[in-house]
Formats: structure tokens, C-alpha cells, sequence
């Protein structure tokens, strides 16, 4: 019961990341490994902002806020003048890879590589069942179910949010019947890193903050996009609550090390088996 | 002056041997991504099996030539186990599982102590003629040493891509259904870059493990691999000299940065993130204006759909 409840936990935090690599990753057509050093990013501007004073609340805004600024700067000084020049798949990726090191580095750089914590009270659990819940728990899951209803009432009632769903559906369809692709692309970038943000901060809730934290979610997020089919961002989510149930629930059997392991299988089976997804992706 | 020449010869003589060093495991790199166009985000974990391997045959009893010969095999071996169920998939599934192949390995390294010792690491082994060598001289030697084994690899490379064998993974590269058309196997073309790209990071490390004497799990984080993508992409995509010379150009950057804290108001962590930054920075500048680097052809890039 315990590794299901922290299976729900994390998973709905890798859920909430992946969205925005999984629609990126089908509108613009590349893998961004830099995704999770913008979830590290996220986490330490809310860090930030909370030892300097603020509350966990507000600090949470200006770390969403800071984050969706640094994504609008880097898709208009690198990927909207690589889209120009037709680059390839690959070019991205290792630009990509390029700016994961430059912001990982930065965050090192300015905080250094140790382990924090948010200024805030540690409360205890409470029991559940034979297992015990932290409030913070409660409140990751709390705070995604809101934000995921908020993504589903976006992009199935809002005009904004269709033209992202036909854009990461089909971009060229999307173009002929009208879109303005450069700016849906930019509410991409802003939903999903503001999604992925929000993921960070509640990750540093639930664990610590860490330079290399975005790269370990790194991994198991690829396995929820490539598990919820590329570009399906329901998909996303089931696929992340998957990937997060079975990371945990791998610990009752092997040594916790191998966590990470863990989501690597199920996303090479799923590439190597069925490559479009198993909850009904996109071809 | 010869005080002045007394510090500044085994300074250079250790440059020249880390060069060496991911020269080979860039060129092994190279014949797979600049001649063959297979993106392998995972190349270090063929530098970490080389180094493994060697040191676990030779200290279980193995002559040290049979072990490093071991290692370069195990890695080639290695491989071919990871390109068959994957260098079918498109480049960027390969980019993720390859990097995630070496993640694993490297926990596997860190967990099984039985094994490795874990995160301990292992010292003390057997170093090429080490009891031969006066102690003073040895990097010397090494240094020698090494740069035979590197032209040695450099030269069989050259006459590799350009046999024909060669000329068919160019012709993969640039488009795959040419060579499948005129009945080539691609798909063992492929096969057999990856598995000499490896065998080669095997020998690198190897030859890594003889430098610095101790290997943990820890040397083998994918940043190394991106050292090499860097090294690559820096001397020219698909230029053998490119790589060479991109591997001094890198790794002179690397150790001359490591003294520059003196000039600038840095902690020495701070120096390590600040080196890393700049060195992002380069990866991005390059594929974005001058993807071809110094010694490559624009034509030769792997990089059209």
C-alpha cells in the first residue's frame, strides 16, 4: 500500500512533466533533452524565491512564470531560427543537449550540487490504510488532478487548445486549414513548461531539489510520452502514473538503485514491440 | 628555464595522453555516427565494459595483452547485443535508448559489488610493463605507447572507409534505400559499424584504466559520450584527422581551464559548472552555425532527413 501511494505520487509528477515533452516532441518534431533541466530549473527558482522570504504559494507562480519566460526566450533565439532553416531531428536533439548542460550547469554554478529543501515545516504523516501519507502527498496528487482537469477543459473547449491538438495531430493539416503554427507552437512551449514546472516544484515537495534531479526524471518521462503514444497528451498522463506505479512498486523485489532501471525496460519493450504506444497514440 | 621545463614536460605529456585517449574513443564514435549516421548517445558505456573488462580478466589471473584484447571483444560483443534489437528504430528512439542503455549499466556497475566493488572502485592492477619502467619515466612510455596504438587506429580507420565497405556505410548514411536497392544488407552494415565503433571505446578504456589507474562507476557518466559528440562535431563530422585534432583542441581546453580559477573570482565547483557551461554553450553554437566543423565537409553531415 505504502509503494502504491508513492507510485501515484511520483507518478503524477512525471504525468504532469511529460505533457510538454510529449506535445513538443510531436509538433516540433524532436526529442528535448533538455526537458528535465527545465523541471530542475522550475524547482530552484521556487527554492529561490521561498528562502528568500516568500511563501511556497507565490513562490510556486514565479517559478511557473519563470520558467514558461526562459522557454519563450529559447524557442525564439534557438528553435524558431532552427525551424527556419529546415534543420533536422538530429540538430535538435543535440542543441537540445547542447542547452541541457548550459542550464544544469547554471543551476550548479549558482547553488551548487548539494541537496536542498524548501523553508517550510515538516509535518507528520498521517495513516491511510497500514501506510502513512505526508500532507505534501496529499497535495502533489491534489494539485495534478487541478491542473490536469485544467489542461483537459483547455484543450477540449478553447480555440487555443484545439489548434494545439490538431497542431501536434498533424502539422501540415493544421497549416493549410488556417493556423497560425508559430504561435500555437509558442502556447506549447507555455503550457507544457508550465505544466513541467509545476511538475518541479512539487517534486522538490515530495523529495529533495538537486541539480541532477531533472535528468533522473529524464528517463522515466520518455517512458510515459513513448508509453501514452508521442503527442497524446491523455496518453501522457496514463503512461506516467504507469511508469511511476512500477518504478515503486519494482522496490518490493529489487534494490531501490534500480528504480530508474525499471522504466528503461518497459520503455525499450514498448519502443521494440509496439513503438505507437499502448493507450491508443498517435501513428 | 629548466626548472620551468621540469614542470611544464609531464604537464603537456598528460594533456597528450587524455588527447590520445578520446582521440581513439572519438574516432570509434565517428565510424559510427560520421560514417555510418547511427546516433549512439551510449558510447560510453562501451569505454566502461573495455575498462571492466580488462581489469576483472587480469587481476582473476589473465596476462594483461589477453585481457585488454578481452575487453575490446566483450565491448564489440556488447555492441552487436545492443544494435540488434534497436538500430532498426528511427534515430531519435536510438538516441534515447542508447543513453539509457549506458544509465543501466552504469547502476549495474554501481550495485553489483560482488562484482565491481560498487562505488569503491578498483586500484591497484597490473599497468602495462609496470615493473620494467622506472616510475618517473612511465606516462612517458605511456604517452608513446599510446600514440602508436592511436596511429595505428587512425590509419586502419582511413583505409576502412575508404574500401569499399566503407563507401557502402557512406552510402547508408546518406540514403538508405540506395544500398538496399543494389542488394547491400543495411541492416549488418549498421551492425558491424557499431560493433567496430565499440570494440575500439573498449580499447580506450582499456587504455584509460592503465592511465589513471583506478576505475569507478562514476567515470562513465554520459557526459563523457557528449565529450565525444563535442570532439566529433568540433574537428568535422566524418574527418578522422577532424576528431584527432578536435580531441587535442578539447582536452587542452579542459586542463588549461582548470588553472584559469586563478583569473577569475570562482570556486573550483564553480569552475567545474562554468567549464560545463561554456562547453554546452560551444555544442549549441556549433550545430547552429557551423555544423560541419574545422575539418569537415558540409556534404558529409548525417544530419538531412
Amino acid at each position: 500500500m505504502q509503494l502504491v501511494i508513492n507510485g501515484l505520487v511520483i507518478g503524477s509528477i512525471i504525468a504532469i512533466t511529460a505533457i510538454g515533452l510529449s506535445m513538443i516532441y510531436k509538433t516540433l518534431n524532436f526529442v528535448n533533452f533538455a526537458h528535465g533541466d527545465f523541471v530542475a530549473f522550475a524547482a530552484y527558482i521556487a527554492l529561490f524565491a521561498n528562502t528568500s522570504g516568500m511563501h511556497l504559494a507565490s513562490a510556486f507562480l514565479v517559478a511557473i512564470i519563470a520558467t514558461i519566460a526562459l522557454g519563450i526566450f529559447i524557442e525564439k533565439v534557438v528553435w524558431l531560427p532552427m525551424r527556419r532553416k529546415n534543420a533536422s531531428r538530429t540538430t535538435l536533439i543535440i542543441i537540445s543537449i547542447g542547452f541541457a548542460l548550459v542550464l544544469r550547469n547554471i543551476l550548479i554554478f549558482i547553488w551548487g550540487g548539494s541537496t536542498r529543501n524548501y523553508d517550510i515545516p515538516v509535518r507528520r504523516g498521517f495513516e491511510f490504510f497500514g501506510a502513512t501519507i505526508t500532507s505534501n502527498q496529499v497535495l502533489v496528487i491534489f494539485a495534478a488532478f487541478i491542473l490536469v482537469f485544467a489542461l483537459h477543459y483547455l484543450l477540449s473547449r478553447t480555440k487555443i487548445g484545439k489548434s494545439m491538438r490538431a497542431l501536434s495531430d498533424n502539422v501540415d493539416l493544421a497549416r493549410i486549414s488556417g493556423i497560425d503554427v508559430d504561435r500555437v507552437i509558442l502556447w506549447t512551449w507555455v503550457i507544457g513548461l508550465g505544466l513541467a514546472a509545476a511538475g518541479g516544484v512539487l517534486y522538490g515537495l515530495v523529495t529533495a531539489i538537486r541539480p541532477d534531479m531533472g535528468w533522473y526524471l529524464l528517463l522515466p518521462m520518455f517512458a510515459a510520452v513513448i508509453l501514452g503514444g508521442i503527442g497524446n497528451p491523455y496518453g501522457t498522463i496514463a503512461g506516467g502514473i504507469v511508469i511511476g506505479l512500477s518504478q515503486e512498486l519494482s522496490t518490493a523485489i529489487l534494490p531501490t538503485e534500480y528504480k530508474f532501471a525499471v522504466s528503461f525496460v518497459v520503455m525499450a519493450l514498448v519502443l521494440l514491440l509496439k513503438p505507437e504506444g499502448i493507450f491508443g497514440g498517435a501513428k | 628555464m629548466i626548472e620551468y621545463v621540469d614542470t611544464l614536460l609531464p604537464y603537456i605529456t598528460t594533456i597528450l595522453l587524455i588527447s590520445s585517449i578520446y582521440a581513439i574513443f572519438s574516432l570509434g564514435l565517428n565510424l559510427e555516427w560520421g560514417f555510418t549516421g547511427i546516433i549512439n548517445f551510449g558510447h560510453v558505456a562501451f569505454l566502461a565494459i573495455g575498462a571492466y573488462t580488462t581489469v576483472m580478466f587480469n587481476m582473476s589471473g589473465f596476462p594483461l595483452f589477453l585481457s585488454v584484447i578481452a575487453g575490446i571483444v566483450l565491448s564489440g560483443f556488447f555492441g552487436l547485443l545492443l544494435g540488434i534489437p534497436t538500430l532498426r528504430l528511427r534515430e531519435d528512439y536510438l538516441a534515447i535508448v542508447t543513453i539509457g542503455f549506458s544509465e543501466v549499466l552504469r547502476f549495474i556497475l554501481l550495485n553489483e559489488q560482488w562484482l565491481t566493488r560498487g562505488p569503491f572502485g578498483i586500484h591497484g592492477f597490473e599497468r602495462p610493463l609496470q615493473d620494467v619502467i622506472p616510475y618517473q619515466h612511465y606516462n612517458t612510455f605511456l604517452l608513446i605507447l599510446y600514440l602508436v596504438i592511436l596511429a595505428i587506429i587512425y590509419l586502419s580507420l582511413e583505409r576502412l572507409v575508404r574500401s569499399p565497405w566503407g563507401r557502402v556505410l557512406k552510402s547508408i548514411r546518406e540514403d538508405e534505400a540506395v544500398p538496399s536497392a543494389l542488394g547491400k544488407n543495411v541492416f549488418w552494415y549498421r551492425l558491424q559499424s557499431l560493433m567496430i565503433g565499440s570494440a575500439i571505446a573498449g580499447l580506450a578504456g582499456a587504455m584509460l584504466a592503465f592511465y589513471i589507474s583506478y576505475i569507478d562507476p562514476n567515470t562513465f557518466k554520459p557526459i563523457e559520450t557528449f565529450h565525444a559528440w563535442i570532439i566529433i562535431i568540433l574537428g568535422g563530422t566524418a574527418s578522422n584527422k577532424g576528431t584527432i585534432v578536435g580531441a587535442l583542441v578539447f582536452c587542452t581546453f579542459l586542463s588549461v581551464t582548470q588553472f584559469t580559477n586563478r583569473f577569475l573570482p570562482f570556486t573550483a565547483h564553480q569552475m567545474g559548472a562554468f567549464r560545463m557551461i561554456v562547453i554546452g554553450l560551444l555544442l549549441m553554437l556549433l550545430m547552429m552555425y557551423k555544423p560541419e566543423g574545422i575539418f569537415g565537409k558540409k556534404e558529409e553531415l548525417a544530419l538531412s532527413d
